[in-house]
């Protein structure tokens, strides 16, 4: 029998251990998103090519679409177009949210053609997946999908809920475990309506 | 010397001057105040550890300009701490709320205090009398040192 002088401190030891070795896998920068099951934020944002047309809700309703915020600055979203062409290919719907590091919506210098210039020179280089891309000239609309970088993209479904929020790059790994699966139901529940 | 000292102060104010590039002109002294202390108080989101008055992301600068418009809109501070909650979720702000989990933060210190001072206390006395114990230890290690020079005698 051992006595509790030896027991007490360790059962503390071990479940010390557990917390800690937990900790070494945890990622510090992972939070929970405040738009997940939150129906689209409004808004009314120009088209990044022709800005005459103004983007609103309604883009999002009836259909399953997977909104990808990136910019042609940001060196993951190169990675990851070639992917998301190929998806685009295979009939999954992208729209862009594409904000731009260099233009300060207050102090910028930057001109919308070189903006667009430089969205074309990429999508021709690396593939458009992009239905069409919405212009979020202030990044309000970032800031209130609780976006912290690129690229990220959302999965909404036909109501305009937004059902997942994914930080970082989409690769096939990614795309198997995280998106298709609810991607697929949302498709044929779609389809069956 | 005296040219070396100077830059190297020069360069020790450029990176106040840096934290400072962007200008917000206010209406009032209080807008002012509210600004300065909400952008300390707000967490940035992508550099982590940092709040949005000092960091340089994007992401910060959007928060700040943000912060401005709101303040200016005349929305108080709790408004504006809500607003950014609503979207980036309690880690936003530097001081969280007490919740289910972070109540550990609060019980789990005083409770090892509490664990500590409770055996403290139960700890049976060792030595209840000094002046006889003291004696024992004494004689105890001249013993011991009696054993010890034995030994070194042997040795030799």
């Amino acid at each position: 029998m051992i006595s509790n002088r030896f027991l007490v401190p360790l059962v503390v030891f071990v479940a010390l251990v557990f917390f800690l070795y937990q900790g070494l896998f945890s990622d510090p920068r992972e939070r929970d998103s405040q738009v997940l099951a939150q129906p689209m934020p409004i808004f009314s944002l120009p088209d990044l090519m022709d800005p005459s047309i103004i983007h609103t809700n309604d883009v999002f309703t009836g259909q399953v679409t997977l909104l990808n915020i990136w910019g042609v600055w940001c060196v993951t979203c190169a990675v990851e177009l070639p992917y998301l062409t190929e998806l685009s290919q295979q009939g999954v719907r992208f729209v862009g949210l594409y904000y731009d590091q260099d233009l300060d919506p207050d102090f910028g210098t930057k001109t919308l053609a070189r903006v667009q210039q430089e969205v074309i020179e990429t999508t021709n280089q690396l593939g458009n997946p992009f239905a069409f891309n919405i212009f979020d000239v202030y990044r309000d609309t970032s800031l209130d999908l609780g976006v912290t970088g690129a690229p990220e993209t959302l999965l909404i479904d036909q109501q305009g809920v937004i059902r997942v929020h994914h930080i970082g790059d989409i690769n096939p790994r990614v795309w198997e475990a995280k998106f298709a699966p609810l991607y697929n139901t949302l498709i044929a529940q779609g389809v069956g309506q | 010397m005296k040219v070396v000292v100077a830059c190297v102060l020069a360069l020790l104010l450029s990176t106040g001057v840096m934290a400072t590039q962007e200008n917000y002109a206010f209406q009032t002294e209080q807008q002012r105040a509210d600004f300065k202390r909400l952008t300390s108080e707000l967490r940035c989101p992508m550099c982590q550890n940092q709040n949005i008055a000092d960091s340089d992301a994007m992401i910060a600068h959007d928060m700040r300009r943000k912060v401005y418009q709101l303040i200016t809109e005349g929305n108080g501070h709790d408004d504006v701490i809500d607003f950014m909650k609503q979207r980036y979720g309690d880690f936003v702000h530097y001081q969280p709320p007490v919740t289910n989990t972070t109540i550990w933060l609060w019980v789990l210190p005083f409770t090892v205090l509490f664990i500590g001072g409770w055996i403290l206390i139960r700890r049976q006395p060792v030595d209840i009398d000094v002046s006889e114990s003291g004696q024992a230890r004494t004689s105890d290690q001249e013993a011991l040192i009696a054993k010890a020079e034995a030994m070194l005698e042997k040795e030799k």
